[in-house]
């Protein structure tokens, strides 16, 4: 009971972080389809006060998988070592490219870094979600190594992943956004979600032949798969609807941003629910599990403080809310 | 060079990046509130120019912290894949309290602190500072909670290979944690009072901003002033507590490889492999009044107290050691003058004394890096001190792997600290002046291109805000 509940918390930073940083990692994907500098930097702007939130569920996502599940933390971040460095090496260039071009306008050079680390970013966490399909060795529980664990599969999802992040980045400059800028992003969000929805298809039918193929073995599976299945298509159908409509009104609009969202909790628990127990083959939820004292303490002590994250979140969101900084800026420009 | 000895050079080269950050940026983030509760009390405009322009210093400095801070989070499991999976269920839980108390508070408030000037009320300001400068306190306060288990480990059984707590309030509030939190406290509040101070002090050289000059260094020397006594106390009380808890740690302190010599060693060459010292000075009797015996009859024990097997390298534990120690008298004695100097009120006229002061913004930085050597390399070869070797720790990877990683995060590391000492060299050239919101607007595009961005309709809120407060 105590595993499955903070195993719920695994997943929700995971969540949390697929579709907060998702945005923030798209929108500097998007940056490198801009050609014109300044809408480059007013892109930069929207991820400047949300970027060090959005990340930190990452951290909390790694260290809520140390903390209640060492095993698995000691065993699969090795097995995905290069993909995982790439992206550290990756993060950390964007976050610094984001405070150098805030603070020191002269910086061109750190707009088009800004762009590529979060292409690289995203690309390497979607490729390391595919090792997730190699098994594990573990000898007398601890972690034993192994050879570097590359498949085509890895190359699949980092695609998914890239597409679906850069879907949420220009979902969520349609709604900050406004004029030609934003029918532009509006036009890319409808491409990039069309293209996801199609590469997560295929990530589903690839599945079947890695060694971690949907286990469809009880009817309640079936059901669930479904059911989250329904979820993922009908937010790529909503998101759809909702860029075409954004590329022809000048209105702010929310409905992409939140279609692809729920449309990306979904794939992702749609995954989770195809191979639970497992992390990975030869890795299960149980092995992993740490002991009782660890899970009383993670539950009370970060369980209980996770309402008052989200409420940090929230400030960090509304505070900056609307598109008045565009407008600001627009007012500025025009005096 | 073995794949243990990568994953460690790894581990110190990110580890020693990020501590740089840190070093500055959790005092320069205590000195921001109170310079912002001073301007929102007396709505003094030089307040919110002290604001502003050490606002920029931190802000790109906080950012490399966090994204360094990040790497070593994951390099827990990527490098030390079998450590984390052993004491993942005592470690873990102590770096989870640090990213909800700390980390998401800081997420919380920092983007209203860097960007919120001029876009939320005086209040709100205040409060995001505020609680930035409380989460990187409660940040520090984790991690110390977390490294003194490394060093004392207490609360918890070995089961099957893995740790697992017994009782939360002895892992937290272990032996070594009772010390080394206000140490580690004090030594970064020192740090960014000294860089504070330095970069202060070469304005009063240059004759520029002399007003904001004066006010920012004031106020740096004034806390170095207390807490530099302080400090050298609490450094006494954890060298005294090492004595009893990690007596081989204490041996390599000293630079002694055999018991009997009551003098001091104030610089050694150390060889491991022969167990002696190439070259070594030594200071008569000062290693028995150390001890707290003036008789000079007492020594320090030597190294071969401890069996090989169990030996630090005394070469890293000995030198890190002399840079904090010499570090910390230096800035003692900078510490001291100024204070001579205040009461003789001279303090600003002496030009030397700034120069030694700008020379000496770095110490306090430098100083505690040499802390975090000693008390890391000193810990060897235990990661989990008495119970499980850094040896025993390390995950299997490939030798390719690792140098990739190596190398990368070298080259990263190296590129982000020439970027953050350009970025901190030209924003003390710009100087503060931009920053004072006394001064009008500029009509025309500033040579820096600060003009030039916010006229091309660019988001710069920094440089807005001074307009907008004049509106």
């Amino acid at each position: 009971m105590m595993t499955t509940l903070w195993l719920a918390v695994v997943l929700l930073c995971l969540v949390m972080y697929v579709v907060l940083d998702g945005y923030d990692l798209g929108i500097g994907v998007a940056t490198l389809f801009e050609r014109d500098d300044d809408r480059r930097r007013s892109m930069l702007e929207l991820v400047a006060v949300a970027w060090d939130g959005n990340e930190t569920w990452l951290v909390l996502l790694g260290v809520g998988l140390w903390a209640g599940f060492p095993v698995a933390f000691g065993a699969l971040l090795p097995h995905a070592y290069l993909p995982l460095t790439v992206m550290l090496l990756a993060l950390a260039i964007r976050g610094v490219a984001v405070e150098m071009v805030s603070q020191r306008p002269p910086g061109h050079g750190w707009v088009r870094a800004f762009g590529v680390a979060s292409l690289v970013a995203a690309f390497a966490l979607g490729f390391t979600l595919g090792t997730l399909a190699v098994p594990i060795v573990l000898v007398n529980g601890i972690p034993a190594g192994g050879p570097a664990a590359f498949t085509w599969f890895s190359v699949l999802t980092g695609l998914v992943f890239t597409v679906g992040c850069t879907a949420l980045g220009f979902g969520h400059l349609v709604h900050k956004l406004s004029g030609e800028h934003r029918r532009t992003a509006a036009r890319g969000g409808l491409a990039a979600s069309v293209l996801a929805a199609a590469l997560f298809v295929a990530v589903l039918a690839a599945s079947g032949v890695t060694e971690a193929p949907l286990d469809l073995a009880t009817p309640g599976r079936v059901a669930a798969l479904v059911g989250l299945l329904a979820f993922v298509a009908g937010g790529a159908i909503a998101a759809v609807v909702g860029f075409a409509r954004a590329a022809r009104h000048d209105r702010p609009d929310r409905l992409p941003t939140m279609a692809l969202a729920v449309s990306v909790v979904a794939a992702f628990l749609s995954l989770v629910a195809a191979h639970y127990p497992y992390f990975a083959p030869g890795l299960t939820v149980q092995a992993a599990v740490g002991p009782h004292n660890t899970l009383v303490f993670l539950l009370i002590g970060i369980g209980l403080n996770i309402p008052l994250v989200l409420g940090y979140n929230v400030f960090a969101h509304h505070a900056f809310r609307g598109r008045e900084h565009t407008e600001a800026t627009e007012e500025r420009t025009v005096a | 060079m073995s794949l243990l000895d990568l994953s460690r050079w790894q581990f110190a080269i990110t580890v020693m990046f990020h501590m740089t950050f840190p070093a500055i940026t959790v005092g320069l983030a205590i000195f921001l509130s109170i310079v912002y509760g001073m301007y929102w009390r007396t709505q003094n405009p030089s307040y919110l120019q002290m604001f502003r322009f050490w606002r920029r210093i931190f802000a790109v400095g906080f950012a490399i912290g966090v994204v360094a801070g990040t790497v070593i989070t994951f390099q827990m499991g990527l490098n030390w894949g079998v450590f984390g999976a052993r004491t993942g269920a005592i470690i873990g839980p102590i770096i989870g309290m640090e990213v909800v108390t700390a980390f998401f508070v800081e997420a919380g408030f920092i983007g209203v602190m860097l960007y919120g000037d001029g876009r939320v009320g005086h209040r709100t300001m205040f409060i995001a500072t505020v609680m930035v400068a409380i989460g990187t306190i409660l940040s520090s306060t984790w991690i110390i909670a977390a490294n003194s288990w490394m060093q004392t480990p207490a609360g918890f059984q070995v089961v099957n290979g893995f740790f697992e707590p017994t009782d939360w309030l002895q892992v937290i509030f272990n032996p070594s944690f009772i010390w080394r939190w206000p140490h580690m406290l004090a030594a970064v509040l020192i740090s960014a009072s000294f860089f504070i101070a330095g970069i202060a002090a070469w304005y009063l050289i240059k004759n520029r901003s002399v007003r904001f000059a004066k006010q920012s260094l004031s106020i740096a020397l004034g806390v170095a002033a207390v807490l530099m006594p302080l400090q050298l106390f609490l450094g006494d009380q954890v060298g005294g507590h090492v004595l009893g808890a990690q007596l081989s740690k204490l041996e390599a302190v000293e630079g002694n490889w055999q018991s009997g010599n009551t003098s001091f060693v104030l610089f050694a060459i150390p060889d491991q492999e022969t167990a002696r010292n190439i070259a070594q000075l030594d200071v008569p009797c000062l290693g028995s009044y150390i001890l707290k015996d003036l008789s000079c009859s007492s020594a320090p024990p030597g190294l071969d107290a401890t069996p090989v097997a169990d030996q630090p390298s005394m070469a890293a534990t000995f030198w890190g050691f002399r840079v904090m120690f010499l570090g910390a008298v230096l800035m003692f004695s900078v510490a001291f003058v100024a204070t001579t100097l205040r009461l003789r009120g001279r303090l600003w006229s002496s030009r030397r004394f700034h120069r030694v002061v700008l020379i000496a913004a770095p110490a306090g930085i430098l100083a505690t890096l040499g802390g975090w050597v000693t008390a890391e390399a000193g810990r060897q070869p235990w990661v989990v001190f008495g119970y499980l070797r850094t040896a025993d720790a390390v995950s299997q990877l490939s030798p390719p792997e690792v140098v990739f990683s190596v190398v990368g995060f070298s080259l990263l590391y190296l590129f982000l600290l020439v970027a953050y000492i350009a970025y901190v060299v030209h924003t003390v050239r710009v100087g503060p002046e931009r920053d004072d919101p006394r001064r009008p607007p500029e009509p025309t595009p500033g040579a820096d291109g600060v003009g030039v961005a916010a006229l091309d309709g660019v988001a710069i809120p920094l440089d807005e805000d001074g307009e907008v407060t004049l509106r």
